[in-house]
């Protein structure tokens, strides 16, 4: 069966409503990561990631399969705890550094504000699409 | 302008895989791939005053929190920013994962001291792969 292709500029569901297709394009996320930042590093999974560099410790690089726009100005949400399924409640921060088109920068940190790797590193992005 | 009247949209190639054309239009995006799966605002754990694909809100405690899924997720690989804030809004505050499963996820609120605190906002966001 060969490929089809719908252009529209709505959808309308019978009863939950209507959303104009802007919102699909520009309202889904573009790229999405779950990754392990301690020992070897290993994404668990990912959505648009084509692979993540350990730079050095709490400085993860990860990289887009399919760039974003040059302009670079898509937005990061993030999130994670240094020690997976812990209950350790320690205050840490997880922020984003240098975005550009075809990646961005995760950085991990202790409660006494040092570099640390984290197991459990969560990043979504939304943004226009080369 | 045209419009599609529909309450369900399939791949053809694979069912669970429709491709949608970027921005830039040189690329494509996954629609499945892209969408977000759970989303809540929740307040200290109270139930959630907006929501989707979220069964239940559970307040385990001061700033301990757990949000059940409707849907369930594949697995637990799922990415899930999370955003939260304090009605005083004069002190750090950071998000802990307590622990993580296909149907649900438990999380923490703590302040810079590392001391648990309830907060006004929780902005919870699920992305990954559906069952």
């Amino acid at each position: 069966m060969a490929l089809g292709k719908i252009k529209a500029d709505t959808l309308e569901h019978s009863t939950a409503g209507t959303v104009d297709t802007q919102y699909v394009v520009k309202g889904s996320a573009k790229s999405w990561i779950n990754f392990n930042a301690t020992g070897t590093i290993a994404t668990r999974d990912s959505f648009n990631v084509s692979g993540i560099v350990d730079e050095k410790t709490g400085i993860t690089t990860v990289s887009f399969t399919n760039n974003m726009q040059t302009n670079a100005n898509y937005a990061t949400m993030m999130g994670g705890h240094d020690i997976a399924d812990s209950e350790d409640f320690n205050s840490q921060h997880i922020f984003v550094n240098r975005f550009t088109s075809s990646n961005y920068i995760v950085q991990n940190c202790n409660s006494a504000s040092a570099a640390a790797d984290w197991e459990l590193n969560n990043a979504a992005n939304f943004g226009d699409l080369a | 302008m045209s419009e599609i009247l529909v309450n369900k949209l399939t791949g053809t190639s694979t069912a669970g895989s429709i491709l949608v054309t970027g921005e830039g239009n040189s690329t494509t995006t996954n629609l499945q791939q892209g969408l977000c799966k759970v989303w809540a605002i929740s307040n200290a754990g109270a139930a959630a005053s907006d929501s989707f694909n979220l069964a239940s809100t559970t307040d385990n405690g001061t700033g301990d929190y757990t949000f059940a899924i409707s849907s369930d997720m594949g697995s637990a690989n799922y990415s899930h920013p999370i955003g939260a804030s304090l009605a005083d809004g004069g002190a750090g505050l950071g998000v802990s994962i307590a622990s993580k499963a296909a149907g649900s996820l438990r999380i923490g609120t703590i302040r810079d001291d590392s001391t648990k605190t309830d907060c006004t906002n929780i902005s919870l966001s699920i992305l990954g792969d559906l069952a």
